[in-house]
C-alpha cells in the first residue's frame, strides 16, 4: 500500500475501515462468496428449477408458462434483489438504504399478492405429457418443480443420483436438486430475519439497560438470565411445538430465543461508553434520548454485536435445521433440514439425501462463521492468526 | 465465601420461578393450550365415556382451573414448603416439610421423578465420558495452536476447527449411522441404543475361550501401535508422507473390498480421497504428539481388528466391551462440537497470557521456554476454561437431545423432545426447571472455581 493510499484510508469511516479489514482475508472472501451465491440461487429459484418450461412456442404463437407460474412470494424474493442493488448503487445513508428495501419487498409483495391469482392445484405433468406437441421448448436447468412428484412416471421415490436427477429424488418423488434449490430461500431468509428480530430486541434492551444501569438493570439481567438458563434448543422446540410451524413463527421464535447474547455485548459496552465525554456532551447538549443512545453510542458499541450476529445468523440456520430434523419443522415448504432427516427415517440408507442438503447447510452455517470469525480478528487483531 | 453461596442460592429462586413462568405461560397461551379436551384420544369412545375421562383429567390435573392458578398449584406441589394438598385438590394446612411433588406424566401416566430418575443417569453417562475427551483434546491442539501461531498448524487447525464447530450434529449422526452401522455399507457399529439384546445375559468383561485368541489380539494391537508410533517418530517427513498416504490408500481398497455390493470405482476413489487426505494431513503435521497420538490409536485399532479377525471361535463380548462398543458413535457426535469450539477459546487464552508482562519477566530471567509455557501461562489460561465448564454442560444437554434422538438412547434429550411433542405439561416443566437449576448450579460452580483458580478473585 502505498503511502498515499495510507492517508486516504485515515479518512474512511470506523465502519469501512473494518469491511475492508475483514475482506482482506481469503476465507471471509470464501464466505461471502457462498452467501452471494445462495442469494443468487435463492431469488432466480423459480428460473433455476421449475417442472414449467422457460418458453413455449405451440403453432407460432410463444409463450412462457415459467413467468404465468410466478408468486407473490417470487416477486417480493427479485423486487429485494433489485431494490437492494438500485438502493446500494445511489448515495445514501445505511438506514434510508435499509427503510428502502423494506418498503420496496413489501409494495411488491402486495402488488404481487393482488395481482396474481394463487393457483390451488398444480398440474406439472402436463408439461411433460404435452412436450410432443410444442414446436420450440426451452427448460430451466433443473426441469423439475420441488413440488413436482412426478406423478405420470409411477414410483420415483428415492432414486439415486443419475443423469436424469443429479441428486436423485426424495421420499414423494420429488427431484431433491430442485428441493434444495427452492429451499435456499428458507435457510438465507431465516438466518437473516431471526437474527434481525433478536438484533432489535437485543439492541434495544442490552442498550437501555447500560445506559441507565442501576435498577433497570438488574432486573434486565435477571431476564435474560432466565432465558439464558433454559437450554435454547428446548425452548425453541417448547415454542415450536406449542405455536404452529410455518416460517413466519419459527423466524419469530428463532428470534426470540437468541437476544440474549447481544444484549450482554451491548450492555457491557454501553456501561464503558455512558461515561465519556462525548455522551456527556450529548447529554448537556440536550439531545433527546433516543439521538444519544443510537446516534451516537450505538455506532462505537456496536462491533462485538455485529461479530455476535454473523455467528447468529449461522445457528438460526443450524436451529430450523434442528427443528426440522426432529420433525417439528415446516409443513409447508421444503428445506434442508427436513431432506437430511428423510436420509434415515426409512429403513435404508439413502446417502444422497444426507449428503447434498447436508453439505449446504455445512457450508452455509461455515461461511458465516469465516465472515464472523473474520470480522471478530478486525476489530480486535491482537490474537489473530496473522501478525501484523 | 458461606454467605455468598447463600447469597447465589436465594438469587437463584426468583430465577427459576421466570423459567417455570416462561414456559407454563408458552404452554397455556398456546392455540389450544392444555385442556382435558386435549389429552382426551376419543377415538371409539361414547359422550358419555369422553366426559367421564375428562372429568378424571380435570380432577386430577385442575386442568378446569384458570392458568394462573394452575401455575400456583403446580408451584405449590413442587416447592418444599407449602401447603398439603389433600386427594381430593383441596389445600390443607402450611407444612414446612411436605416434600417435593413433581406431579404425573400425562405421557406415561407415571410419576414424572420415577421416569427422570430411570432417565437422567444415561444423558449423565454421555456426558461423564465425552466432557474429558473434549478437554483433552482441544487443550492439546489450543496450546500448540497458541505457541506456534501464525504457523501451518495455527492456521490449519484454526480453520478446521471453525469447519469441525459448522458441521451440524445431526449430519454427522447420519452419516456416521448410515455408513458405519448400517448393514449397505460397513456395519461396524450398532445403529441404536445403549446395548445390545443378548448384552443382559453375558458376563461383564469380555472373555475368550482360548489363550492364543488372547494373544493374537494383545500381539495385533502391539504390533499396530508399535508400527504407528514408529512412523510417527521417524524424521524423514516425505518419507511419513508417503508410507502414511499409502496406508490410507490400502485400508481404503480393504474397506471398499468389504461392502456388501459390487467393487466401485467412484466409492474407492471418494474413500481414497477422504482416507488418503486425513493420512496426508497428519504425516505432514510438524505437531509430533499429535501425529504420535493418531498414528498409534490408529495402529492399536487396525493391528486389534486384524488380530481379532483371525480366531474369532468362542468370543463372547461381554457386558462392559458392548456398553462401549454402542457408546463410540453418540460419544463422538457430542464431542467434535464442543472440542472444536473449546480449542480456539483455549488458543486465544494461552495467546494472550504468552504475551502478557509477566511471560516476558519469566523469560528474562531465565525460565525454560517449556516451564513458562506450562508452570505460569497454562494455569493463568485455565480461568476461561473453566467458565465454559459451566456453559458446556447445559450445553451438552442440548446437544443431546439430536444424539439421543437420532441414536434412540432413552437420555434426557429423547425425553425431552417426546414430553414437548406429546404436550406433556408435568414433565415439560420438570426438565425445565431441573434444567435450569443445572445451569444456575453450573454458573455458580464456574464462579466458586474461578477463586480457587485465581487468588485475586474473591467473593467476600
Amino acid at each position: 500500500m502505498t503511502s498515499l493510499q495510507k492517508a486516504e484510508n485515515r479518512h474512511e469511516g470506523y465502519a469501512a475501515r473494518l469491511l475492508r479489514k475483514t475482506f482482506s482475508r481469503w476465507s471471509a472472501r470464501i464466505g461471502a462468496a457462498w452467501i452471494a451465491l445462495l442469494a443468487v440461487v435463492a431469488v432466480f429459484a423459480p428460473f433455476l428449477a421449475n417442472s414449467r418450461p422457460l418458453w413455449v412456442s405451440v403453432g407460432g404463437h410463444g409463450y412462457s408458462p415459467l413467468l404465468q407460474g410466478l408468486t407473490w412470494a417470487d416477486i417480493g424474493w427479485l423486487a429485494a434483489f433489485f431494490g437492494a442493488l438500485l438502493l446500494w448503487s445511489l448515495p445514501l445513508r445505511f438506514g434510508q438504504r435499509l427503510l428502502g428495501l423494506l418498503a420496496i419487498i413489501l409494495i411488491a409483495s402486495l402488488i404481487g399478492k393482488a395481482a396474481l391469482k394463487p393457483r390451488t392445484i398444480e398440474i406439472y405433468e402436463q408439461y411433460r405429457e404435452q412436450a410432443a406437441q410444442y414446436d420450440e421448448v426451452i427448460y430451466t436447468l433443473v426441469p423439475y418443480s420441488p413440488r413436482d412428484y412426478q406423478r405420470d412416471r409411477g414410483d420415483t421415490g428415492f432414486q439415486p443420483p443419475s443423469r436424469e436427477h443429479w441428486f436423485g429424488t426424495e421420499e414423494n418423488g420429488a427431484d431433491t436438486l430442485s428441493r434444495m434449490i427452492h429451499a435456499s430461500r428458507v435457510a438465507l431468509s431465516i438466518g437473516f430475519v431471526a437474527t434481525g428480530i433478536a438484533l432489535v430486541i437485543g439492541v434495544f434492551i442490552g442498550g437501555l439497560m447500560g445506559y441507565f444501569s442501576g435498577l433497570f438493570d438488574i432486573i434486565g439481567m435477571r431476564v435474560v438470565e432466565i432465558f439464558e438458563a433454559i437450554p435454547t434448543l428446548f425452548l425453541l422446540l417448547t415454542f415450536v411445538a406449542f405455536f404452529g410451524r410455518n416460517l413466519y413463527i419459527m423466524m419469530v421464535i428463532i428470534g426470540l430465543t437468541s437476544w440474549t447474547g447481544y444484549t450482554r455485548y451491548l450492555r457491557a459496552e454501553f456501561l464503558k461508553l455512558r461515561d465519556q465525554d462525548y455522551v456527556q456532551a450529548a447529554r448537556a447538549a440536550g439531545l433527546p434520548l433516543g439521538s444519544i443512545l443510537f446516534r451516537h453510542m450505538l455506532p462505537n458499541g456496536v462491533a462485538p454485536v455485529l461479530v455476535g450476529a454473523s455467528f447468529g445468523v449461522a445457528s438460526a440456520i443450524l436451529a430450523e435445521a434442528t427443528l426440522s430434523f426432529l420433525g417439528l419443522g415446516l409443513v409447508d415448504a421444503p428445506s434442508w433440514g427436513q431432506m437430511l432427516f428423510q436420509a434415515v427415517r426409512f429403513s435404508s440408507f439413502n446417502w444422497w439425501m444426507a449428503v447434498f442438503p447436508g453439505g449446504a447447510i455445512f457450508f452455509t452455517v461455515f461461511a458465516y462463521n469465516l465472515i464472523g470469525d473474520a470480522l471478530r480478528d478486525a476489530i480486535d487483531p491482537h490474537l489473530s492468526t496473522v501478525e501484523e | 465465601m458461606l454467605s455468598y453461596i447463600l447469597r447465589r442460592l436465594l438469587l437463584m429462586i426468583p430465577t427459576l420461578l421466570g423459567i417455570t413462568i416462561v414456559v407454563f405461560a408458552t404452554m397455556a397461551l398456546s392455540p389450544g393450550g392444555i385442556t382435558a379436551q386435549s389429552l382426551v384420544d376419543d377415538f371409539g369412545m361414547n359422550p358419555q365415556e369422553k366426559a367421564a375421562l375428562e372429568a378424571y383429567y380435570n380432577k386430577r390435573y385442575g386442568l378446569d382451573k384458570p392458568a394462573p392458578v394452575q401455575y400456583l398449584r403446580w408451584l405449590n406441589n413442587v416447592s418444599p414448603i407449602g401447603f398439603e394438598v389433600s386427594e381430593e385438590g383441596t389445600l390443607g394446612r402450611f407444612s414446612w416439610r411436605k416434600g417435593i411433588d413433581l406431579g404425573e406424566s400425562f405421557l406415561y401416566g407415571r410419576p414424572v421423578s420415577q421416569i427422570l430418575a430411570e432417565r437422567v443417569p444415561i444423558t449423565l453417562l454421555l456426558n461423564v465420558l465425552t466432557i474429558p475427551i473434549i478437554y483433552l483434546i482441544s487443550i492439546a491442539v489450543g496450546v500448540r495452536a497458541a505457541t506456534d501461531r501464525g504457523g501451518r498448524f495455527d492456521i490449519t487447525s484454526s480453520i478446521v476447527m471453525l469447519a469441525l464447530w459448522s458441521i451440524p450434529t445431526m449430519l454427522t449422526g447420519v452419516l456416521l449411522i448410515g455408513f458405519f452401522a448400517s448393514e449397505q455399507y460397513w456395519h461396524w457399529f450398532p445403529p441404536s441404543g445403549l446395548s445390545s439384546l443378548e448384552a443382559a445375559r453375558m458376563p461383564f468383561l469380555p472373555h475368550w475361550e482360548r489363550f492364543a485368541d488372547v494373544a493374537r489380539l494383545l500381539g495385533g494391537m502391539l504390533a499396530g501401535f508399535a508400527a504407528g508410533a514408529a512412523l510417527a517418530q521417524w524424521r524423514n517427513r516425505t518419507g511419513r508422507i508417503i508410507v502414511a498416504v499409502l496406508v490410507g490408500l490400502l485400508c481404503a481398497t480393504g474397506m471398499i473390498d468389504a461392502l456388501p455390493h459390487e467393487f466401485s470405482w467412484v466409492a474407492w476413489f471418494w474413500t481414497a480421497l477422504l482416507l488418503g487426505g486425513v493420512f496426508y494431513a497428519t504425516a505432514g503435521s510438524d505437531y509430533p504428539a499429535l501425529r504420535l497420538v493418531a498414528f498409534a490409536f490408529f495402529g492399536l485399532c487396525l493391528g486389534g481388528a486384524l488380530g481379532a479377525q483371525w480366531g474369532a471361535s468362542g468370543f463372547v463380548r461381554g457386558f462392559l466391551l458392548d456398553r462401549l462398543w454402542h457408546l463410540v458413535l453418540p460419544v463422538f457426535c457430542l464431542a467434535y462440537g464442543g472440542f472444536a469450539f473449546l480449542a480456539r477459546l483455549t488458543r486465544s487464552a494461552v495467546l494472550e497470557n504468552l504475551q502478557a508482562d509477566y511471560a516476558r519477566t519469566a523469560r528474562a530471567k531465565g525460565v525454560p521456554e517449556k516451564e513458562v509455557l506450562w508452570a505460569h501461562v497454562f494455569r493463568n489460561s485455565l480461568l476461561p476454561l473453566i467458565t465454559v465448564f459451566a456453559a458446556l454442560l447445559p450445553g451438552l444437554l442440548g446437544g443431546s437431545v439430536i444424539v439421543e434422538t437420532l441414536f434412540s438412547i432413552d437420555g434426557m434429550g429423547k425425553l425431552a423432545v417426546e414430553a414437548v411433542k406429546g404436550r406433556d405439561r408435568e414433565m415439560v416443566l420438570s426438565i425445565t426447571l431441573i434444567s435450569g437449576f443445572l445451569t444456575l448450579v453450573g454458573y455458580l460452580l464456574a464462579d466458586l472455581l474461578y477463586a480457587a483458580a485465581d487468588p485475586r478473585v474473591s467473593y467476600d
